[in-house]
């Protein structure tokens, strides 16, 4: 006896038992699997872990991030937002706009930095843009999720909350083309 | 002599067939409810639901004769 037979010990005629209808019956506990995780999904309350949760609004508890002026264009920090967990990035534009993300990759939760002007994930190099969230380079295909911020009268910096991510039905498409924003502006002075 | 009683190849790769639209429904779900979007998950559950119901009904009740009947 060979010592391949002697490892793997499976005589033909028990694997001929499994039959074509026990094949099937399988395939179907598997697609009852999906489903079962679907119902899962449905019935959990609470949040995946980096998932964004929109739905929560700006009921969520504020967190200070501490004066709007520390940050200088083109730096970052961290910060923690709905637990000890979530971690997120604020950052400060080239252009002078404060913007925080969650710092979970869209493509497989890797925590993304703000480096080059471009939010990147060193795993992968996907790379997000930094006005929307949107990623625009690298496997990722789904924009990060968003943090409100709001600066308080007296220079203090808060995330109060998530924004929802931008869809089809939210989308501002003016932003998505300057051009076409100021065109459209120029029409209205005209007009 | 009693007629062999075997599920049907079409029956197969219809099941085959379902579990790949369960696979990608579930990998869609599952972007959906990480983008926030849970609004989509009571309906992704009734097609998922439905799926799973045909590919249980083909995997224990189809059948085709196979053999000689008598």
């Amino acid at each position: 006896m060979t010592w391949w037979r002697r490892a793997f010990p499976l005589e033909l005629a028990e694997e001929g038992h499994f039959s074509r209808r026990e094949f099937a019956r399988f395939l179907a506990l598997v697609s009852a699997g999906f489903t079962a995780g679907i119902g899962f999904l449905w019935m959990r309350k609470k949040p995946l872990e980096g998932a964004s949760d929109p739905e929560s609004g700006l009921t969520g508890q504020p967190v200070a991030l501490g004066m709007a002026s520390d940050l200088k264009p083109g730096e970052s920090r961290l910060f923690k937002f709905r637990d000890a967990h979530d971690a997120c990035i604020l950052l400060r534009t080239s252009t002078g706009e404060l913007k925080a993300y969650r710092q979970t990759c869209t493509h497989l939760g890797c925590a993304v930095r703000f480096s080059g002007g471009r939010l990147e994930c060193p795993c992968h190099l996907g790379f997000f843009e930094t006005d929307r969230g949107f990623p625009v380079q690298g496997p990722p295909s789904r924009p990060l999720s968003a943090i409100a911020l709001e600066t308080r009268p007296d220079g203090s910096l808060w995330a109060v909350g998530e924004l929802p991510k931008p869809t089809l039905e939210n989308l501002d498409r003016r932003a998505d083309c300057p051009k076409e924003q100021q065109l459209q502006e120029r029409q209205e002075v005209k007009a | 002599m009693t007629p062999r009683v075997r599920i049907s190849p079409a029956a197969l790769g219809v099941i085959l067939v379902l579990l790949v639209i369960q696979v990608y429904l579930f990998e869609t779900v599952l972007g959906a409810v990480l983008d926030g979007q849970r609004k989509v998950l009571p309906g992704a559950f009734g097609v998922s639901l439905a799926l799973t119901a045909i590919c249980l009904f083909l995997a224990f009740r189809s059948t085709v004769e196979h053999g000689p009947k008598d």
